[in-house]
């Protein structure tokens, strides 16, 4: 039986993961928006940040959290690079295509291997003195380290949504996502604003790698299961915009979270999954379609 | 190329006769006094080939790209080995398990294939790791600590061998008589366009859920054969993720679409599979990789279509263009209708 108290922790727990899910996602959501490149790279950003903030710990004894935030310029460029080196060259298209598939798969491969040339396969952790601290309010208990983790996200989230809203960087980006040939012929270097886009998204995977380290022990392999979630979540949100990844994550969130209590621990990594073919078969374009009238309007 | 034409009238008889003098050399093969480990690597590069080809029945043909072909090659393996186990015939037992990857193909096919694109890829991903992890937890399987099979009677390689074979002759005829059927062609029209493939009365859902079942059988066949060879499967092997990305690279490199590409690309990871990644073991994801992105960037038709751009030197690659343009989503001027 679940009392009033299990039933608040299991939806704070619920809004916690929904940061970090959300955080995960938006770099996904912005290099699909401007590219149409579903970057299964993703996943190795992720990793490599994750393994950014633990050398940094390690070696510096650099806070994770302050980790995170410095993973974001050097991930930027780390994305930048990417896609002068490699996406640039695929053929252009505004839908997405398997050359591009099979591209970021095959980076993400290469990332992989790195990092088990680098730092083996054994799982790996980072441990500080808060890792384990909480804040009791009464019943409610809340994991300190999550609840930061969750304030630095949504932070990043706002902010992202902020350079996204007022810039001239972020209307170009709005611009090539809405039609990429207007925007094209109304002045926007359509190369430019996709390198740095693929910038941010790879600084948005390094940091929510970075941040999820905190919370997670990690290997090379780390990542896969987050990035099916990340897909399930931008879909659900309509894949183009922040506040649709951020209803996305909420969604998957509370959905993970609740079905605690119907499906054993064992099956959990099949949920995300079977949401996302249930929310496709109900809803073809998405959830995010039945409200995407609403926020174009906004 | 008006004085061509008895030349390719030669030529297509010469790659008509080409597969059955590959046959009787195979067939032949083992006579040749080859040492146990050859055969060995040919068994296995036979084995990938047969779930090459299945994959690109689907991936290729249909345009339909899976990452989730681990599960068929894990139902077969696991339901062969199960039947095997219970005193079935072996090949029986690959019976059983083909037709239980049929069945697997169609649970998984129904939901995924009302998806299309990159949500059909993200779905076949999922689907590979919620499998995965049913099998790791489920206890008919063993669970995470594997099945070992109980085969009476002698061990002959050389069995093994013909049974991959037969299975790999198998798949080469049906994707040959897919790729000039009716059927074939419902397929092709699927890849380039599907709404318009519904338009002259393509029933596009049901015509990859049938493609979908046949390169399952397939793949499952593969999974029972390699697993009575092994005798020792585990779910972290037959249903890992890099089996599916094994099952998906091999067309890839030979040249998704084409008949040959898949075999080709077969011998070729085979090789790399028993030479290089037995040399260096920890450099596989880096080779495969690499592999992977080389071949997108430098040649997205496969060595297929490399090979088809060094005999038409002289006609630029206009063939490989097209194929580009029909296999890897819009080309570069397609797509842009303004």
């Amino acid at each position: 039986m679940m009392t009033a108290a299990d039933f608040l922790n299991l939806l704070i727990a619920a809004l916690m993961l929904a940061g970090i899910y959300g955080a995960m996602s938006v770099g996904m959501t912005v290099i699909y928006g401007v590219m149409k490149i579903v970057n299964l790279a993703h996943a190795g950003f992720m990793m490599m940040g994750a393994y950014f903030a633990y050398e940094l710990f390690q070696r510096f004894n650099i806070d994770p959290l302050f980790g995170a935030f410095l993973a974001l310029p050097v991930f930027f460029l780390f994305g930048m690079a990417i896609h002068w080196l490699l996406v640039r060259r695929l053929p252009k298209s505004d839908q997405p295509t398997l050359s591009s598939l099979l591209l970021m798969f095959g980076f993400w491969l290469v990332l992989q291997n790195v990092a088990y040339l680098t730092w083996g396969n054994t799982d790996m952790s980072i441990l500080t003195p808060h890792t384990l601290s909480v804040i009791n309010l009464g019943p409610i208990t809340i994991s300190t380290l999550r609840l930061v983790v969750f304030a630095a996200a949504v932070v990043s989230m706002a902010i992202l949504q902020l350079i996204l809203n007022r810039s001239w960087f972020g209307k170009s980006v709005r611009a090539l996502i809405q039609n990429p040939y207007a925007a094209q012929i109304t002045g926007v270097d359509d190369q430019k604003i996709s390198r740095m886009a693929f910038g941010l998204g790879t600084a948005f995977a390094g940091f929510a790698g970075a941040l999820l380290s905190m919370l997670y022990s990690f290997n090379p392999d780390f990542g896969r299961p987050f990035l099916v979630r990340s897909f399930v979540i931008i879909v659900l949100g309509g894949l183009e915009s922040v506040p649709g990844v951020a209803f996305g994550a909420l969604v998957l969130a509370v959905v993970e979270t609740f079905s605690i209590l119907a499906v054993p621990a064992g099956y959990q990594p099949a949920i995300s999954f079977a949401l996302l073919v249930v929310v496709l078969l109900l809803f073809p374009r998405g959830l995010a379609g039945l409200m995407q009238k609403k926020w174009r309007a906004a | 190329m008006k004085t061509g034409t008895p030349a390719s009238g030669i030529r297509f008889s010469i790659s008509s006769v080409l597969p059955w003098l590959l046959l009787v050399a195979l067939i032949f093969l083992p006579s040749a006094g080859l040492g146990t480990n050859l055969i060995r690597l040919f068994f296995l590069t036979l084995v990938w080939i047969v779930t090459s080809v299945a994959w690109n029945l689907v991936g290729g043909f249909a345009g339909q790209v899976s990452f989730g072909f681990a599960v068929f090659y894990g139902v077969g393996a696991y339901t062969g080995a199960l039947l095997m186990n219970q005193g079935v015939s072996p090949y029986a037992a690959m019976a059983g398990a083909a037709a239980m990857a049929s069945i697997a193909s169609l649970i998984v096919g129904a939901p995924t294939f009302r998806l299309r694109g990159p949500y059909f890829v993200i779905a076949t991903i999922g689907v590979n790791e919620a499998v995965r992890v049913l099998m790791s937890n489920l206890a008919i399987t063993g669970g995470a600590s594997g099945l070992r099979l109980r085969e009476h009677g002698p061990y002959r390689q050389v069995e093994h061998y013909y049974t991959a074979l037969g299975a790999a002759a198998i798949a080469i005829a049906i994707s040959a008589v897919i790729a000039r059927s009716r059927f074939g062609l419902a397929l092709r029209a699927i890849r380039q366009d599907e709404d318009a493939a519904a338009d002259v009365g393509v029933n596009a859902y049901v015509c990859k859920l049938y493609v979908h079942a046949i390169a399952a059988a397939l793949t499952g066949m593969a999974g029972a054969i390699f697993a009575r060879y092994a005798a020792y499967i585990n779910p972290q092997g037959v249903f890992a993720f890099n089996t599916s990305i094994s099952i998906l690279l091999m067309p890839v490199i030979g040249g998704i679409g084409t008949i040959w590409g898949p075999v080709l690309g077969g011998v070729v990871f085979g090789a790399i599979e028993e030479q290089l990644v037995a040399n260096f073991p920890n450099i596989h994801l880096l080779l495969y990789g690499g592999l992977l992105m080389l071949i997108v960037l430098v040649e997205p038709d496969g060595l297929v279509g490399l090979f088809h751009r060094i005999v038409r030197r002289r006609g630029s690659d206009s063939r490989s263009k097209g194929i580009d343009k029909v296999l890897w989503g819009r080309s570069r001027l397609e797509g842009r209708e303004l």
